[in-house]
């Protein structure tokens, strides 16, 4: 049996209340009469001698039949239409983000959005339907399309606020393929507007009701940090940090840096209204550890307050240079700190041994399994349909990518290149007007660089991007860069691990500091792990290995929590926060309610009248 | 005391008063009211033929003179009247304030007086009869129950204005207890009377038993019957409210009643439909029905309200 108003039960309390009316003894004043004859004659005569008497003014009759009639209009559940319209499926959306959690609101801007959406609940009608998505990291479906009111106030209950930010383009995705063919349906967004770009949104006319929450935007965050190599010092670590004030006041706060369990400094802070202020914090490292960033200042936000990074060791890059001699090449790689640079003139296997490989106008034996820089070199498993072509111009470069950065190719010249169509699994770095000529991507777990003419045939290596594009190389094909990279994570991404070996299992220390034993798949060269919802350091312990990732906020746009009025999809489009109230606004609760303090009344009245 | 039944004054008011019976006396012994029995006064009533043995002084020798056939004069017998007071000396009598049973004394002294004063013969019956000694011995001292003894004995049968003060004396000794029994006490003393005469009943009639064959066997005896009915305030309009646990005085039984001002018309109603049945009752009897509260003028009453109904004049 379920209940739709289970809730109702809490009327029960009322029983007892019954239980005890009747418990009260009535105190009789025993008196002495001369006779009670008269009296018997009085009772006699005032108790029914006929069916029906004379209706006389009673207050009794008038209270009880009040409380009747309120009893009666409670079961007939009146509402009050209000002016939405009326819509057979309502598709909920619930912003489950780590803006939600400010305190602005009380307790918090979720737990506003849940009881706002449970009185959309509660003023559902009979044949509407609902369904219930929590919008956090990932878009979640809690509920399916239902009228069931129980179910609905359940899936709402069991939504949870996450520490990640706002992904709410799929949960927008999935609502418009909900809504799209349904005659009369809304989308109802409980959110703080605290979202990125919607713009994918702009032309499809989404019924989107906004419900806004939150007041104000007293947050401070931290909304940036890396941690590297000093440049200065390459003994020393540099933390790079910003902290963004959100408010509408300069704020003084205190900034600490710690490294596991050790405070190493505290900064303090003064950041006008609105401002950001970068920090780079000099520290000194033994070993792998844990650098956390806190700041002081109490504000509605806690989630965004706290910050930590993974920062590993450097470690010598070791590197396979297979050439017919390139002295040029071989000097920016030398030149290139950390580099332990091993040559050759062919490759005879994997080379698994190191970091990765240079192929400079060789085809060798074997190709490398690991990153590679290919200089002139022909692998179908690349790229197909390889042209070569005369003086190719330089006409673009992506300047945007991580490999070009600080590298521009102005004024390089190249004799002669092999160009090719970009793969799916590359994109273009460089191109001609014929077809790209440097290729940069990932295949499979295998990052490759292509270049597609030797850069002896080109004045390249006498300009000074060249060294600057070997360094951003080294550091791009570093495979422990890459994983430095995967130590941090959002809430509520996955983490992953590539496994060496196979591993049965992984202990994981949560940020709360319980433990969890995952089981992992023997035949998985991967261990992903997806709980991460909440930020902090989780502690990972799998075969021989422990090591150490963080799950980081870290989002401009999340941090910076001040609720907004109108929700921009696009350039044209903007759905403005809805003043709405529930439809159907059930008063049966109100009017029960009455009728209980009718009913005390009555009973009050009953015995006060006898004295 | 006697003082404390009547005022001189009252007194001498009615001494003015003299009881007024619809019938003839029915006594044997002679007195100041006119009876059928024929006999020795003033007032010829009728002629009879002479027989052997008449006395020759009632011959009317003027008859004979015209007729020449004898005739004797008849005269009517002056007989006295008998006056019988039912006075109620139950436990509920003790209420009221002024008591019942003080108003009724006083009203039972005032008729009898008027008796005395007019030559008839009184006798009041307080009921019930007084229990025996060992009954009542814990609450009253042995003087104090041979002097009601006395007391109840002398008023059985007193004649002559002389015995006035004797008779308040009497009556002030009189206490009220235990229940009553009106129809058994009044059949009982219709039924003890030789001749029937006026019989005033003085009770609050609140008997549980009822009142119609006590009053029904007084009628049947031939008495003129006179009926006060003294209620207590209290009973008329009751001053207690709220959840109350009544006990009969008398019969010990209780009643549970809850009772607030707003039902205080009701009650009273039901009261006044209980004396209009008895007044009705009484009207088809021929008897005279009077209602008064213990604390209305005695004044008011014997002066007025007995006036008017004729009881005296």
């Amino acid at each position: 049996m379920n209940f739709l108003a289970p809730a109702a039960f809490l009327f029960a309390i009322s029983l007892p209340v019954v239980v005890v009316f009747y418990l009260l003894k009535r105190k009789r004043v025993v008196k002495l009469v001369s006779s009670t004859l008269l009296w018997q004659k009085f009772l006699s005569e005032t108790q029914a001698s006929a069916p029906f008497q004379r209706l006389r003014k009673n207050w009794l009759l008038i209270l009880q039949l009040i409380l009747l009639a309120l009893a009666v209009l409670a079961l007939s559940r009146p509402f009050f239409a209000t002016k939405t319209k009326p819509a057979q499926l309502r598709v909920v959306i619930l912003d489950a983000s780590a803006s939600m959690q400010a305190t602005d609101e009380s307790p918090s801007r979720f737990e506003k959005a849940r009881s706002e959406a449970l009185k959309w609940v509660d003023g559902l009608a009979n044949n509407d339907q609902m369904v219930i998505l929590q919008a956090g990291a990932n878009t979640e479906v809690k509920q399916s399309a239902t009228s069931e009111k129980a179910a609905l106030r359940r899936a709402l209950q069991s939504c949870v606020c996450s520490d990640g930010p706002t992904r709410l383009v799929p949960a927008l995705r999935m609502a418009d393929s909900l809504v799209r063919d349904q005659r009369s349906a809304e989308i109802h967004l409980f959110s703080d507007g605290a979202v990125p770009e919607l713009n994918e949104f702009e032309n499809k006319a989404l019924p989107l009701v906004y419900h806004r929450v939150g007041k104000n935007s007293n947050n401070l965050g931290i909304i940036a940090l890396d941690v590297r190599a000093n440049p200065e010092n390459a003994r020393q670590r540099a933390v790079y940090t910003s902290v963004a004030n959100f408010t509408s006041n300069s704020v003084q706060t205190d900034l600490e840096l710690w490294l596991e369990d050790k405070l190493l400094e505290t900064r303090p802070l003064n950041i006008p209204a609105g401002e950001t202020s970068p920090q780079v914090f000099v520290a000194q490292q033994d070993k792998d550890g844990v650098f956390t960033l806190k700041l002081s200042a109490k504000d509605d936000l806690a989630a965004d307050n706290q910050a930590s990074i993974t920062s590993l060791l450097p470690k010598p890059v070791k590197v396979l240079l297979v050439s017919r001699g390139n002295r040029l090449l071989e000097k920016a790689l030398r030149a290139t700190p950390e580099v332990e640079l091993a040559t050759a003139n062919d490759l005879t296997d994997a080379g698994t041994v190191f970091d990765f490989v240079v192929l400079d106008d060789v085809a060798p034996t074997v190709w490398p399994k690991g990153n590679v820089l290919a200089f002139h070199v022909t692998n179908t498993n690349w790229v197909e349909n390889v042209t070569r072509i005369e003086a190719p111009a330089i006409v673009d470069w992506r300047s945007a990518h991580p490999l070009l950065r600080y590298a521009g190719l102005d004024n390089v010249q190249v004799m002669e290149s092999l160009a090719a169509k970009a793969p799916s699994w590359a994109v273009s770095l460089v191109d001609s007007p014929q077809a790209p000529i440097i290729l940069a991507g990932e295949l499979g777990r295998q990052r490759i660089i292509w270049i597609g003419f030797d850069v002896l045939e080109s004045n390249w290596p006498l300009r000074v991007s060249f060294p600057i594009f070997i360094a951003n190389a080294v550091d791009w094909l570093n495979p422990a860069n890459a994983k430095s990279a995967q130590l941090l994570v959002k809430p509520g991404d996955p983490f992953r691990l590539a496994l060496a070996q196979p591993e049965k299992s992984a202990n994981i220390t949560m940020p709360s500091g319980t433990t969890r034993t995952v089981e992992v798949d023997p035949k998985a060269n991967e261990f992903v792990f997806g709980d991460t919802l909440k930020q902090g350091i989780y502690r990972i312990h799998i075969g021989t290995n422990d090591m150490s990732f963080c799950a980081d906020l870290l989002d401009n746009a999340e941090s910076n929590i001040k609720p907004r009025e109108e929700l921009q999809l696009g350039k044209f489009t903007k759905v403005t926060a809805t003043k709405m109230q529930r439809t159907n606004m059930e008063l049966w609760r109100t009017i029960a309610s009455i009728g209980l303090l009718m009913l005390m009344a009555e009973w009050w009245y009953y015995h006060r009248r006898t004295v | 005391m006697p003082e404390s039944l009547l005022t001189p004054s009252l007194l001498r008011r009615l001494e003015q008063f003299q009881l007024l019976a619809t019938r003839r006396a029915k006594s044997t012994s002679r007195g100041e009211r006119r009876s059928r029995a024929r006999g020795q006064s003033v007032e010829f009533a009728d002629h009879r033929n002479y027989v052997a043995g008449d006395d020759f002084r009632y011959l009317d020798w003027n008859l004979y003179g015209r007729l020449e056939r004898l005739f004797l004069k008849l005269y009517e017998e002056e007989r006295e009247l008998p006056v019988r007071i039912f006075l109620d000396a139950s436990e509920s009598m003790t209420f009221g304030e002024p008591r019942k049973f003080d108003f009724a004394r006083q009203v039972a002294a005032a008729i009898g007086y008027v008796a005395l004063s007019g030559f008839d013969r009184i006798s009041v019956i307080p009921f019930p009869n007084q229990p025996p000694y060992s009954e009542v011995q814990a609450t009253i001292s042995p003087t104090d129950y041979n002097v009601e003894l006395a007391a109840r004995g002398g008023l059985r049968s007193v004649r002559g204005k002389k015995s006035a003060m004797q008779f308040f004396r009497n009556l002030n000794v009189l206490t009220a207890g235990g229940p009553a029994d009106l129809n058994a006490s009044l059949r009982r003393g219709a039924l003890e009377a030789r001749h029937a005469g006026v019989a005033v009943v003085l009770s609050d009639f609140l008997d549980p038993a009822g009142y119609e064959a006590g009053l029904t066997a007084l009628v049947g005896r031939g008495f003129q019957v006179d009926i006060v009915q003294i209620l207590a305030p209290e009973e008329i309009a009751p001053s207690h409210f709220g959840d109350l646990r009544l006990v009969d005085s008398e019969t010990g039984g209780m009643q549970e009643v809850t009772f607030g001002r707003y039902r205080l018309k009701a009650y009273q109603q039901t009261v006044q439909n209980y004396l209009q049945r008895l007044r009705e009752y009484c009207q088809g009897r021929g008897i005279n029905f009077f209602t008064v509260s213990s604390n209305t003028s005695l004044e008011e009453l014997l002066l007025k309200q007995l006036r008017q109904a004729e009881v005296w004049g």
